[in-house]
Parts: C-alpha cells; structure tokens; sequence
C-alpha cells in the first residue's frame, strides 16, 4: 500500500467520523436543552425518570450504551436489526451526549440572577419570551467554555463507533497499521484528530469571541 | 407632554388634563397577609396610591416595606387581601381565604399598569442600552420598532444618557444603569411605577444623580411608591411617607407631620436612629 | 501533505534508533512477545496464569535453548512497535505469516490455520458463491479479515461480491450480530469458530473453506541469527516428541500442528 493510497482510505474514514461527529451534535445540542426542561418539570415522576436517564448515561461506558442500543431491540423484543447499526450508532451518541449537554446547560441556567427573571416578569415578557430572549442568550455565553470540553471529548469519542463496525478514522488506522505492520496509520489518524480538535476548538473561540462585548 | 405618561386611549374616563385625575385610585391594596414559612412579614396592611401621588415608605430592615413592594408587583404572592388596579382585581379572596388572581390576560394587562425599578438594577447585560429601553415594547406590546425607538431616545436624552444609547451596562456607572432602569420602565408607559430601595446599591455622589431624576418625574406628576432609605429625599419628594416596622404600617402623613412631629414611638425612635 | 509524510518519517526513524539502541541478544533471557487473548495460543489460564501452546512450546524452546523465559504480553495493535521498540525478542502467538512474507524473518511454520465461514443452521448459504449479496462480519486485524482485504492472493474478489462486510472490535460482538440477525455469515479462523460454536450450538461452517495459512515466528527482519537457533531447537523438539506431548494438551488444535515427528507418520 502506498502513502498516497494510505492517506486517502484513511481520508475517507476520517470522513465517516466527521459525519458521525456532526450528525450527534446536531442531535443532542437541542435534546440536551428539552432534557433540561425534562429535568425541571414540576410533574415529579418524569424529573425523577430523567434524572435516572442522566444517572445511567454518565455513569455507564458509551461503548456499552452502542451495544444496548442496538442489540437491545433483538434480545428484548426480538426484533429485525438488520440495517440498524448506523441509526443505533446515532442514538447511542446523541443519547448520551444530550444527557452531558443537558447538565451543562443546567448549570448554566442554574448560574443565572433571579433578578433578570424578575425583571422580565415586571416588563411583561412571557416565560417563554423570557427563556428565549434574555435567558438564554446569557446561558450560552457561560456555558461555551464547558460545551467546547465537550465537543472536543465526541471527536475523540467517534473511536467508540468501531464497537458496531463502523469504519471510522481510528478502527480504519488500526486495521491498516495491522496489515501493512506500519506505525504510520496512527500518525495519520493522530494528525487527523489532532486537526479536528484544533478547528474546533478555533471555531468555538470565535464563538466565544463574539460573545465578549459584554461581561 | 411627557412620554412617560400614561395611554390616554385606553382612559375610558377622558385625559389627565380634563378630568379630576387626584381623584383616581390608581393602586388599592386592603387587607395584605404575607407569610414566609412561620415568619409574618406582612399584617394586613392597607395602601391606597391616587394619581399622580408620590409615596414615600421608610422603615428598619425587615419591616415588610420591600416585601410590600414584591406582593404589589406579583413577584410574590399574597396569602390574603386583595389588589385593585384602577377598576381590575388583580388578587381577591375567597370566604373561604383562599387567594385568587385573576385570568392571565386580564393580569398581562394589569402589568402594564406598573413598572418596578430594583436596588440590583438588573438590566439585561447582553443588551445595549438601547435595546434594554425599547425591549418591552416591542417584544410586549408588539408595538412599531421605529417608533419605539424614537420614545427611547427622547427618555435616554432626558435620563442624560443620550451618548450612551449604544453601550452596555457593564460599561455604565451604577448611577448611568439605574438612570436606564428607570427609563426602560417608563419605555412601558406605567400607571405607577415602584422603586425599591433604588440608591441602596449607589455611592454617594451617584445617588444624587438618580434621586434627581426621580425628583424630575415628581415634579411632572408621575405616580411613584418609592422605598428608601434617603430620609431627606423622602421628606422633600413625597406627598406622602409610610413608615412600616414589624409588618405593619405604624404611622403615615404628610412627611411635614411624620418627620417633623411624629405620633408614634416607634418612629421617633426610628428617625433618632437616623439622625445619629 | 509533506508535513503528514515528515512526522510519520521522524516518528518512525526514532522507533527504529530506539529499537537498534536497546535489542539485547545474550542469549540468556528470550523474551516471548504475544496477544493474552487468543486461545488456545496463548491466554491467561483458569489460574491466572500464562498458558497455551505457544507459550509451552516457547518454554520448551528455551529450555533446549539453555535461556530463561520472559513473558511479554502486549496489545495486539502494538506488536511491531513493540518488537521494533525491543521490548520482545519476537512475535509468537498464532502469528499468520502469509501476506507478511517479506516483513519479518520467520522461523518453520509450525501450525496450519484455515479460514471458514460459519453460517446458521438452516441458513441458504451453503458455498461460498452463496454469500453474494450477503453480510458478512470480520474481526478486525485477523487473518480471515487480512483474506478478505486482499484482492490479488485472498478473497478480497469475493468479499466484493458481499452487499457490506462489516468489521468487528471482536468476534464476540460479531456472533452477536450473527445470532441476532444483523448479519448472515463469518468469516473466521477455524479454531476461534470452533471455540464459539462449543459455547452456543445452532451453528456450522461451509464446507468449503475461505483459505488456509501458517502460523510461524515472526522476529526482527535482522534477528536472521536468533531465528535460526529457535529452528534448530523447534526441529530437535519435534524429533524427541516434545512438541507432539504438547499438542496434545490442545485437542482443537492438534490435527493442525504441522510439524509431525518423523516417527509418528
């Protein structure tokens, strides 16, 4: 195997990670946000329910979270899994990312002065007007610096995805290091990362860059 | 014309100019019971505002007047009495003594009649100044942007805040934030508006600046209940001074006969302690 | 491009310093580098112990040898780094050495490996041509994936015929999937199927077998020395029935050991 046919089967795993990277925060940056809703209803049994789904998503490994989900449908309902690895794969990620986004976003809401609730209240603004427009917006810019952490962690997390023989970046490095007995695909997978991570981390400093107008 | 005064289009009883506006009954609040836990913070306490009437309450820490000021502006809720609002019942009680407010959409109305300034300012810090005055009335009373914006401006300009339209608050001194607080207030055209200790957090020097706009709006007849501790202020702002002490209301007057001749021990003693 | 090509170059010429620096061969302590997890080569037995026919046989080795035996377990990932690094003498543990002809110097094969496909009972596929448009799963890294990969002297014209063949971290969560029905057939080494089937019944390989291999002992590609002094000693421990006393111990492997004594034929 050559270099250049090295570094373009690993480009394409690479891609396949970025794909599963983009497609779970899209899914639970906002999950996250109704988790939290969830999370602070006043119907009891579903914060209680929530809290446990936060519990079990921290506290167990995600690679065993892959497995549940997709096998979970077969062994308790002995249903057709065929073709389903990809979606489980999905809802494995976005699952458990939503809970650590949730609890991010918790603690930002949390973090807030009464008096900015208060004051919307005086001036009219619905809850709703008053999540939106002057809640919120002050969420996000204490949270950025936790939610980037977070970000950074899922690009190294996409790695777990081999469990259910998706050929992402890093299951790609160690097949082809295995058989062209080569440390190379790992140098390339690192630089892969390391590049990811880097942008990242470029981007959401933009973010928070814009956000600095005020304190 | 003031732009801070209040919608004659919806004064079914004619204009302020016209009419016999002393007379009007802006805010009644009878027989208010406030309890936190075990702790009675409020006694069945009676406050009637007229038009156009500034009402000053004093009093030690603890005696109930914030509290007062909180269960006025539904922040809390009252556990007994009732609050009247020009002719709407914002909170009644039942035979039974337990407490109802009133429907949603008579309460969202019932808001617009007050306006509520706080020690801690709380001006929404992402927003410009600007954009803190001319927030409500648009987003609330969904009301035109441009038109909106050129009110907000003549109150900035009038609050000395007019260079600092495009800044953020925490670019302000105290004394430039409570100055936007009062004019994002006004920005809503409030029947009434309530301070609450609105110098409290202000040095000195900055505490002049504010205590001489609201002394501005007096002079236009703007109806204020203000709680403070500025004794002089009170004294020479108000038309009438409430002093409060362990939940109750012990004495009110004309601030000539509370501070010059009070009846009550109590505050005597109270202003004593003031003047040391 | 060339910054990627730069980095990998230096990282591995500090590997190669590192390996030349560090390689020890006094002939008094073999160090025997294996995966831990692949039985019946090499595991870790119900004492907790080392064990498995590469590692007795690598004793026994090193006992006609007159050197003292060193165990160095390592990832399975890691084994060139590890043998190039000098932390082992060699690779030995079920080491396939077909395809990596030219990437070690290996000793006499001594075990034939043969890769099958193993279905379900009932299941439509019974010859390999059967498995067109059909899922297949792999572990990663193994030689039944090494087949599969490779175009010119594998299967790889056949794995292209599959409608996905899905890679597996193991092959547990593999006959999982088989079991559950995400996949139809996989490909495996015999005797790692044999070991799954024992455990859970309703399962059998095609007759025809997907390839065959041999396990032989992979060292350095300079270690030409070394290797030969472990060729002798392996032929000398065929010849006085050491190594056939050994396979005996391991029945599921036994009729694969290739070195029969001259007298047992």
């Amino acid at each position: 195997m050559t270099f250049g046919t090295m570094l373009s089967t690993m480009a394409g795993g690479m891609l396949k990670t970025v794909l599963l990277f983009v497609l779970t925060l899209v899914g639970s940056l906002p999950l996250g946000m109704l988790v939290v809703f969830l999370k602070k209803s006043k119907f009891k049994p579903i914060a209680w329910i929530t809290d446990i789904y936060i519990a079990i998503m921290r506290g167990t490994p995600l690679m065993l979270q892959l497995l549940v989900w997709y096998f979970g449908p077969y062994y308790l309902f002995g249903m057709n899994i065929r073709g389903y690895k990809f979606p489980a794969l999905l809802i494995g990620f976005i699952m458990n990312y939503a809970a650590y986004f949730a609890e991010i976003y918790r603690s930002g809401i949390d973090s807030m002065p009464v008096g900015q609730y208060e004051a919307a209240e005086i001036l009219g603004y619905t809850k709703f007007q008053t999540f939106m427009r002057i809640i919120l917006p002050q969420v996000i810019k204490r949270i950025l610096p936790s939610v980037t952490n977070e970000v950074i962690t899922l690009v190294k997390d996409t790695s777990l995805a081999s469990a259910l023989a998706y050929q992402e970046v890093f299951s790609l490095a160690k097949q082809i290091s295995a058989s062209q007995t080569s440390f190379m695909p790992f140098v390339i997978a690192g630089i892969f990362y390391f590049v990811a991570n880097y942008l990242v981390a470029w981007i959401m400093n933009r973010i928070e860059k814009s956000m600095q107008y005020y304190k | 014309m003031s732009v801070y005064l209040k919608k004659e289009d919806v004064n079914t009883t004619g204009s302020v100019e016209n009419g016999n506006p002393a007379d009007k009954v802006v805010l009644k609040m009878s027989n208010i019971q406030k309890r936190f836990d075990n702790l009675e913070v409020l006694k069945a306490i009676n406050l009637t505002v007229k038009h156009g009437e500034v009402v000053s309450i004093i009093g030690p820490s603890g005696s109930g007047k914030s509290t007062l000021l909180r269960c006025a502006t539904f922040l809390e809720k009252i556990d007994s009495g009732e609050i009247i609002y020009l002719d709407k019942k914002a909170a009644i009680t039942s035979h039974s003594g337990k407490v109802f407010y009133t429907n949603k959409a008579d309460m969202k109305e019932i808001k617009q009649y007050f306006g509520l300034v706080f020690q801690q300012f709380n001006l929404f810090p992402h927003h410009s100044v600007l954009k803190n005055v001319m927030g409500a009335p648009v987003n609330v009373l969904k009301r035109d942007k441009a038109e909106v914006e050129k009110e907000a401006r003549v109150l900035l300009d009038k609050m000395g805040l007019a260079d600092k339209a495009d800044q953020y608050p925490c670019n302000l001194s105290g004394g430039q934030q409570q100055r936007v607080a009062i004019a994002r207030a006004l920005a809503m055209k409030p029947e009434v508006l309530f301070f609450d200790e609105p110098t409290s957090a202000l040095d000195p020097e900055l505490t002049i600046e504010v205590l001489k706009i609201i002394r501005q709006l007096a002079e236009e007849k703007m109806t204020m209940v203000i709680v403070t501790h500025e004794m002089s202020f009170a004294a020479n702002v108000s038309n009438r001074v409430i002093f409060m002490d362990g939940g109750v209301i012990v004495e009110e007057g004309n601030p000539k006969d509370v501070f010059g001749n009070p009846q009550m021990e109590r505050t005597k003693q109270f202003l004593k302690s003031y003047k040391e | 491009m060339k910054k990627f090509l730069a980095i990998g170059l230096t990282v591995l010429t500090l590997a190669m310093l590192l390996s030349g620096c560090t390689a020890k061969k006094d002939g008094k302590v073999f160090k025997h580098g294996f995966d831990l997890d692949y039985p019946p080569y090499s595991y870790i037995d119900d004492n907790g112990e080392v064990g498995g026919f590469d590692v007795e046989l690598c004793k026994a080795v090193c006992e006609y040898n007159g050197w003292t035996y060193e165990a160095v377990p390592f990832n399975w990932d890691a084994k060139d780094a590890e043998l190039n690094a000098g932390n082992c003498d060699c690779i030995w543990s079920g080491f396939t050495r077909n395809g990596r002809e030219d990437d070690y110097t290996w000793s006499m094969s001594y075990s034939d490996n043969t890769q099958m496909i193993m279905v379900p009972d009932g299941s439509d596929i019974t010859t390999l041509a059967d498995l067109a448009g059909k899922a297949v799963g792999v572990q990663t890294a193994t030689s039944a994936y090494d087949l599969l990969q490779d175009s010119e002297e594998g299967q790889g014209e056949l794995a292209a015929t599959f409608s996905s063949l899905e890679i597996y971290d193991t092959y547990t969560i593999a006959f999982n999937d088989l079991q559950a029905g995400g996949i139809d057939a996989i490909a495996i080494d015999i005797t790692s199927g044999n070991y799954l089937m024992s455990s859970t019944p309703g399962y059998h390989f095609l007759d025809e077998a997907l390839g065959s291999e041999q396990y032989a002992i992979g060292f350095r590609k300079d270690d030409t020395e070394l290797c030969e002094q472990v060729n002798t000693a392996l032929q000398a421990l065929v010849d006085n029935g050491t190594y056939d006393a050994i396979g005996q111990k391991y029945p599921e492997i036994y009729e694969f050991l290739c070195l029969k004594p001259a007298t047992a034929e």
